[in-house]
């Protein structure tokens, strides 16, 4: 892989030397305590997340993995401002999610929250220039066209800009997804399962890509994945079943990982998982 | 596969139901009108019958000598026979105190069966002296039951005896019984009839000449059949003719109202416009539907459906919509007549039956009809049906596109309509102004239709980009409105057809106001060049002192009536007139020469064409002559001598010279000075004439009347003479034939934003996944929503705009054709109207977008990391 080029000076990432622990960051970017959601009523109450407490780092990349119905997905739900919590407290920095209206949380969603979807999500209507800037335009904000360009490089879409998606390759389209999720300097960006629509080398690709703009760019990533080989793309790997934190690695390698999320299925034996 | 279609319906109920509103409404139209139909007719037809009352059987007698009264008395003797009463009629004058009132008048009728009014007040008349007068004659001869009238019978003209004898006409007096009323209608033409003793209606109608009567209102022994009464009358006068009342009231209907069937016709027109609108919502929505079901077709063809059951299944649902929401519209079609008779009943005097009655057609046609429109609409979407290949099933899919590339063979046919047609209403114009507007029109209206046709197969070519330019228009203001434009263009074939269904619409209620607004423009302007003034006050003085004239304080007054908008007085004076060769006018070519003050008549004509030219120096005259032979073309330059001459015909004054100008554009027979010329020829001429105008919304017969008033309070004997009126009363019928016109059209606009609606709702559908996103990206829902009010504006401003721009290309084209030969064709464009027509539609667009609107706005933004 190249090495890259050293972001703008206009960038507020100081450079490329990121640490991967937690520990040197004096900020937290996300915090959760107590998050518990629940769906349903009565017999049929489904306790998706049970009293989770959890911080995010920011300038890191965590990856939240576990086997399918573990909670993960709404955990990052409920990270990233999409959906309500049954209780339990979401910090984005010092604003309070969880004490926000819609208005308010779609408004934080669009400044200041960045999203990669399993299945791209681009608007078929735009070009791939018009779905990066698409943040920018809701917010009607100025575009930084040093910043935009450091992101087109990066990702290598120079040449696809004026392409709509249905004329892209998934790489493609995801990596004009991660350019979108960019664009705007988030505080934190969500991915989810952002590989699971990919071949195996544009998978490796999209992660790459997350894991440089996490070192060189200063962004913060939350990768929800069920796979240890893209989990050991990250900084720290939560572990997740039942709800619950069930584990928590430092510079994961995929073998961690993978031995992570064997144990959570040694576990959870009795109701045995479907793995995709 | 009939359990998959109804499975599949179910879980489209509600793109259905949108859908089957459009054939509601359509199939509710045209029962409607046939109901309508129904309605009139029975109308005519009770007032038809009404003058023979109850009687079963109507009998008449196309020659012989007629029923005498001695007939008469054995006819009721018949056995088959209960009352028989003459069917006959006579006017005549009846007079109270200083008022005469003429009225048709009948007979007293022996049986209440055969009695075709009922009585008001008191009891009918028993004896020769006595009459009951309908309720409105005694009210205006203002005499009351007991009171008496006079009537002078008719001259004697006969020598039968029946008179006096001394061949005078004498008054007699007859005393008020009672009132009588008129609820059937028997007497509508007339107002009702008063009634006699049937004696002495004999005579009024011998002494009148009114011959023998031929026809016979019979009430018949029960059991009585036409034939047995048939051959019962001819043993007492041979070959009667007997029909039943019904029978009778037919053929009498069917004379009256040659114009139901007509009109029935013409009103179908407009349900099938509404028909042809709510075929595209429907073949809209079945394209979508179909693409929506992409994966559910391939699957069914996966597990072994061939082609025709996945088209039989689409088409199998259409039939079922088609029936359903029909059936719906039959439905709704009868409560709308009932309610429309109940209202029409309170707000008309006409004698309307109480109800709808149900006719065999008005059920099977709509439903009929209904159902083929929908099934014919879902043709082309259920073959797109069948080219969904199995494999699709296996295959993720994405975003379903029901989209082909228009023929070309479209592009030829469409040109080929548009031009033809197109041709086809220059030639129509072409004829119009050569003279022959029947053609004109006739080619007019071919051209326009062939070439609308044209433009409606086409519009898949040529929407789409006035759909990118709207678009690109309102990209401009903001994100909101660029995401609405790019969603509005990604799927070009459907915002055609929504728009298309809502420019049918539009482009006939532009053409109808643009035809409408230009035929009224153009018949006032040809008007006013006859007429420039819209009423004239003429004192019929030849003005000269002495002679009647309008002294200042009339005209002042006349001035201070409500709604006059301006007065110009006229000075006159008899001259003779002296043509530039020296043809020096005989006795008989003096006229009258008319003194008009350019600054006054300026404000009061609504034609100024007689003023061009008109100066101190110049006398204009009417190119159309009247007594005196005007100057031509090339004796303009030359002038005219006018000498003024006295009402002996004596000149009083020496010959003026002139320069002369002949207007086309001035009412016949017209000679023109400056009221300075006048007074300088003819010292005394004073003011005989005043030219007034009237404002356009003064309701111009008022005006007309207390200008009279104001003339009769100051003694003045004047003529007031003018169109005023007549204008008015032609604007009246234009305007109230449009508004029914319109209010018809309304149907086809309103099937049209429900398409719209339609549309929308199935984006929806279809984008939720990009709705989540874009909430998940930051767009709030009150944005979200703004977007698909946008879009919705979008769709209904491109169908709107283009449809107002062809109507009133149609609208001049078809006036122009029809009025060339009347005059010059004023192209008037009711701007108020268009600008009404085009603010609906954008309400409607924005309207149609908010049910759509919350359904997305619902959407949360968490769908939008659902896997499918």
């Amino acid at each position: 892989m190249d090495t890259l080029k050293s972001p703008s000076p206009g960038h507020p990432a100081t450079g490329g030397t990121a640490v991967a622990t937690g520990a040197t960051r004096s900020a937290s970017a996300v915090t959760a305590t107590g998050l518990t959601k629940t769906y349903g009523r009565g017999e049929a109450t489904v306790r998706a997340l049970d009293g989770v407490d959890v911080t995010i780092a920011a300038g890191a990349f965590t990856a939240i993995m576990g086997p399918s119905g573990s909670g993960k997905s709404t955990l990052m739900h409920l990270l990233a401002g999409l959906d309500d919590a049954t209780s339990g407290t979401v910090d984005l920095g010092s604003t309070r999610l969880t004490a926000l209206d819609d208005k308010a949380l779609t408004l934080l969603r669009r400044d200041r929250v960045g999203f990669v979807f399993q299945s791209f999500n681009l608007l078929p209507m735009l070009t791939a220039r018009q779905n990066i800037l698409l943040p920018l335009d809701l917010a009607g904000r100025d575009v930084d066209g040093v910043w935009l360009d450091v992101l087109v490089q990066t990702l290598g879409l120079g040449q696809r800009l004026a392409h709509r998606p249905g004329e892209l390759s998934g790489g493609q389209q995801q990596r004009v997804a991660i350019a979108r999720a960019l664009v705007g300097k988030p505080d934190v960006v969500f991915a989810d399962e952002p590989t699971g629509n990919l071949d195996t080398r544009a998978g490796a690709e999209v992660l790459s890509f997350l894991r440089r703009s996490v070192r060189e760019l200063g962004t913060t990533v939350v990768m929800v994945t069920h796979d240890p080989s893209a989990a050991a793309y990250a900084d720290r790997v939560l572990l997740i079943a039942d709800g619950r934190i069930a584990g928590d690695i430092d510079d994961p390698t995929p073998e961690a990982a993978l031995a992570g999320l064997d144990a959570l299925r040694s576990l959870a034996d009795a109701t045995p998982e479907v793995v995709r | 596969m009939l359990a998959v279609t109804l499975a599949e319906m179910r879980r489209s109920a509600g793109r259905l139901a949108a859908a089957g509103v459009a054939i509601l409404l359509g199939s509710a139209f045209v029962c409607v009108t046939l109901l309508t139909g129904n309605v009139i007719e029975r109308a005519f037809t009770d007032a038809a019958a009404a003058r023979y009352g109850q009687a079963d059987m109507v009998a008449e007698w196309t020659s012989g000598t007629g029923v005498h009264p001695a007939t008469l008395t054995r006819v009721r003797t018949l056995p088959q026979v209960r009352a028989a009463d003459p069917v006959a009629d006579t006017t005549i004058a009846y007079q109270a105190g200083d008022r005469t009132v003429s009225q048709a008048t009948v007979g007293t009728a022996t049986s209440p069966d055969l009695d075709p009014q009922t009585v008001a007040s008191g009891r009918l008349p028993t004896a020769p002296g006595e009459v009951a007068l309908p309720v409105h004659l005694a009210a205006q001869l203002g005499v009351d039951v007991g009171g008496t009238v006079t009537v002078t019978p008719p001259a004697d003209t006969t020598s039968d005896g029946t008179s006096d004898g001394t061949g005078r006409r004498t008054p007699v007096d007859l005393t008020v019984t009672g009132t009588v009323d008129d609820p059937h209608g028997a007497f509508r033409d007339t107002g009702g009839a008063a009634v006699v003793d049937p004696a002495l209606l004999d005579r009024w109608r011998a002494l009148d000449g009114e011959g023998a009567v031929f026809t016979l209102a019979v009430a018949t022994a029960p059991g009585t059949t036409p034939a047995e009464l048939t051959r019962a009358l001819a043993s007492v006068l041979p070959d009667p003719e007997v029909r039943t009342r019904a029978e009778v009231a037919q053929s009498n209907a069917s004379r009256l109202t040659g114009g139901t069937d007509a009109f029935t016709g013409v009103v179908l027109t407009f349900a099938a416009i509404s028909l042809l609108v709510a075929a595209l919502v429907i073949a809209n929505t079945f394209q979508v539907l179909v693409a929506q079901r992409t994966r559910m077709l391939a699957l069914l063809r996966c597990v072994g459906a061939t082609r025709g059951q996945v088209a039989a299944a689409v088409v199998g649902e259409a039939a079922l919509l088609g029936l359903v929401a029909s059936g719906a519209g039959v439905a709704a079609g009868y409560l709308l007549g009932q309610l429309a008779l109940v209202v029409a009943q309170a707000h008309t005097d006409l004698p309307l039956p109480a109800a709808v009655t149900p006719s065999v057609a008005s059920v099977l046609v709509p439903v009929v009809v209904g159902t083929l429109v929908t099934v014919v609409a879902s043709l082309v979407p259920a073959r797109a049906a069948t080219r969904v290949a199995p494999l699709v099933a296996l295959r993720p899919a994405d975003a379903p596109h029901v989209d082909r590339k228009a023929g070309a063979s479209r592009l030829a046919g469409s040109l080929l309509l548009v031009l033809g047609g197109g041709g086809l209403m220059a030639l129509g114009v072409v004829a119009g102004y050569a003279g022959a507007p029947q053609a004109g029109l006739a080619a007019a209206f071919l051209g326009g239709t062939l070439s609308f046709v044209g433009v409606l197969v086409g519009a898949v070519l040529w929407m789409p980009h006035v759909v990118h330019a709207a678009g690109h228009l309102l990209g401009r203001f903001g994100p909101a409105s660029r995401l609405a434009a790019a969603n509005t263009l990604r799927n070009p074939r459907r915002t055609t057809a929504t728009a298309t269904a809502l420019l049918i619409g539009v482009t006939l209620v532009a053409t109808m106001s643009v035809g409408a607004a230009t035929a009224s423009r153009s018949l006032a302007t040809s008007l006013d060049g006859v007429y420039p003034y819209d009423i004239e006050v003429d004192a019929y003085g030849d003005g000269t002192a002495g002679t009647p004239s309008l002294p200042a304080d009339v005209l002042r007054r006349i001035a201070a009536v409500d709604g006059v908008v301006a007065v110009a007085p006229v000075t006159t004076a008899t001259m003779a007139v002296a043509a530039p060769d020296g043809r020096t006018s005989s006795d008989s070519e003096q006229t009258l020469v008319l003194g008009v003050d350019r600054a006054t008549a300026e404000r009061a004509l609504r034609d100024t064409a007689l003023l061009d030219g008109l100066d101190d120096r110049t006398v204009v005259v009417s190119r159309t002559p009247w007594v005196w032979s005007p100057p031509t073309d090339g004796e303009d330059a030359a002038g005219v001598g006018l000498r003024p001459v006295g009402t002996d015909g004596t000149a009083t004054g020496p010959v003026v010279h002139l320069a002369a100008r002949a207007a086309d554009r001035a009412p016949a027979g017209g000679v023109y000075v400056t009221a300075a010329t006048l007074r300088r020829i003819a010292p005394d001429a004073v003011t005989t004439t005043a030219w007034i105008r009237v404002g356009d919304d003064a309701g111009a017969a008022h005006v007309v009347s207390d200008v009279q008033q104001v003339l009769s309070d100051a003694g003045i004997d004047a003529g007031v003479s003018g169109l005023a009126a007549e204008r008015e009363g032609t604007q009246d019928v234009i305007d109230t034939l449009l508004r029914i016109v319109l209010g018809l059209l309304a149907v086809a606009v309103v099937i049209a934003i429900i398409g719209v609606a339609n549309t929308l709702s199935l984006s929806v559908i279809e984008r939720r996944r990009e709705s989540a996103t874009l909430r998940a990206l930051g767009l709030t829902r009150g944005r979200l929503r703004w977007m698909l009010a946008q879009e919705g504006m979008l769709i209904a401003v491109v169908g709107t705009v283009t449809g107002l721009v062809l109507g009133t290309a149609y609208g001049w084209a078809g006036a122009g054709a029809a009025l060339a030969s009347t005059g010059g064709v004023r192209v008037g464009i009711p701007w108020v109207t268009l600008g009404t027509v085009l603010v609906v539609a954008v309400a409607a667009g924005l309207a149609a977008s908010v049910v759509p609107g919350r359904s997305a706005a619902r959407t949360p933004p968490v769908a939008a990391l659902a896997v499918e």
